[in-house]
């Protein structure tokens, strides 16, 4: 018998909305951290100094071609033994667990986010690159001043897909047992064995933000757009 | 050295037949798709839209609970966590190749199926023997890109309950208790192999952008 009043009873309505916001928060987080981390990485591999350049492909390398899940556990089990015990009071207070999610998804999506960075410069041109160097700006300058702004309006439809890769990622974190959408909506399944209600409530969830994000980027895009930049 | 043979031989029992089988399988699907994407009827393009923009906006791991639950539903017997993995990996993974495929084809210019038209071939022979096999090859990198994404998302199957390497290594790391140890290795076998290949694909990549291209 398929009961869906499981998903609004006493207990679980409210369970399954804080785990809802928990999901926002993690991919919330992780959204800005992996966008500033993403084009710190991007600018260190366009950098003027070789070593920079090595040190942002390797980190692109690296988060790329591991998969996520296993960078979480990674991240969960080992970033503890090297940080310093206040630190680490600070962190298990907060949850662990949670925090090692978001560091996760932030560096996971940061490389995809440099990759995206990358080809912006590439799509801009080298053209641009020049023409700020001999009008006297500085690397930094030029960077701060001309591409930054070019470039996010660039990169803005890779942006919004990356931005729906780490909501998709969030549930991820069941896996260490932060208590998001899919392990609380898992554990209500275990416990009430109304799989369906379960399952459809979960996956409404993530289509819907999904959409939801995807739309709110594409008005996004539209408003930023650069100018007769063709496909617009 | 034991304990790295056994994750070894997970990785190589699941993660890697995981992969492979549910790229087989969803390759040729997914170029049935692509034609169904493009086609003229209406409602089987709208059909595989809609099919392609769910599966793309939902984690892995929700379509093997999804499988997990439906397919014993409808063939009454239960069903084996690897094999829920098998058919979820192959379901998400047919509709990312789709779209590849479908842009794909789309990137060939439309004349070549009318002049395929044209010699006498229908519209299934032109598709199947002028378009299909052009497209194929252009697409090859991200195909294989994607394959890639594939195997790294194999690993997630282990919270469905595969014994595949993520999951062998935690039974490992439980008993040993030397996480830095296993997980490194875990992860640096990944990384090996996803960079190796990666470096293979971006070869192909820059070999057939040396082709003449029609724009």
């Amino acid at each position: 018998m398929v009961d869906w009043s499981i998903l609004w009873q006493a207990p679980n309505g409210k369970t399954l909305l804080e785990a809802l916001l928990l999901t926002f928060q993690i991919a919330a987080i992780s959204w800005v951290l992996s966008l500033i981390f993403g084009i710190g990485v991007g600018l260190l591999r366009e950098a003027p100094i070789a070593t920079l350049r090595v040190v942002g492909t390797v980190h692109v390398e690296i988060f790329r071609n591991i998969p996520l899940l296993v960078q979480l556990f990674f991240v969960y089990f080992i970033f503890p033994r090297i940080l310093p015990a206040s630190a680490k009071h600070v962190l298990f207070d907060y949850g662990w667990e949670i925090v090692a999610s978001i560091i996760t998804l932030s560096l996971y999506s940061s490389a995809k986010i440099a990759e995206l960075v990358k080809s912006g410069f590439n799509t801009i041109g080298a053209g641009l690159r020049m023409a700020a160097a001999s009008s006297g700006l500085t690397w930094w300058q030029s960077q701060r001043h001309i591409f930054l702004n070019l470039l996010l309006r660039t990169i803005a439809p890779g942006l919004a897909s990356e931005f729906v890769t780490i909501f998709k990622g969030s549930s991820l974190a069941m896996a260490v047992g932060v208590a998001e959408t899919t392990y609380v909506t898992r554990q209500l399944g275990t416990e009430t064995f109304q799989w369906l209600p379960v399952n459809v409530y979960a996956s409404a969830v993530y289509l819907f933000c999904a959409w939801g994000i995807a739309g709110v980027m594409l008005l996004v895009e539209k408003r930023i757009a650069i100018p007769g930049r063709i496909g617009e | 050295m034991q304990e790295y043979l056994s994750m070894l031989s997970a990785l190589l029992r699941y993660n890697v037949t995981l992969t492979l089988l549910a790229v087989a399988m969803a390759l040729p699907i997914a170029c049935a798709c692509a034609f169904g994407r493009l086609s003229r009827i209406r409602w089987i393009a709208i059909a595989m839209r809609v099919y392609v923009n769910t599966l793309r906006s939902m984690p892995l791991v929700m379509v093997m609970f999804w499988i997990y639950m439906i397919v014993p539903m409808i063939s009454g017997r239960s069903l084996s966590a690897y094999w829920s993995a098998l058919i979820a990996l192959t379901c998400f993974e047919v509709a990312y190749f789709t779209e590849i495929v479908r842009s794909g084809v789309q990137s060939i210019s439309s004349n070549q199926f009318a002049a395929a038209l044209a010699t006498g071939l229908s519209r299934f022979q032109a598709a199947r023997y002028v378009i299909i096999p052009q497209a194929l090859q252009r697409m090859l990198p991200a195909l294989l890109t994607q394959s890639l994404i594939a195997f790294q998302d194999s690993t997630i199957s282990s919270i469905i309950g595969v014994p595949e390497m993520l999951q062998e290594t935690t039974i490992i790391n439980a008993r040993e208790q030397a996480p830095v140890h296993y997980y490194a290795l875990l992860a640096l076998t990944f990384l090996v192999i996803c960079y190796g290949t990666s470096r293979i694909v971006r070869h192909m990549e820059s070999r057939i952008g040396a082709y003449p291209r029609k724009s």
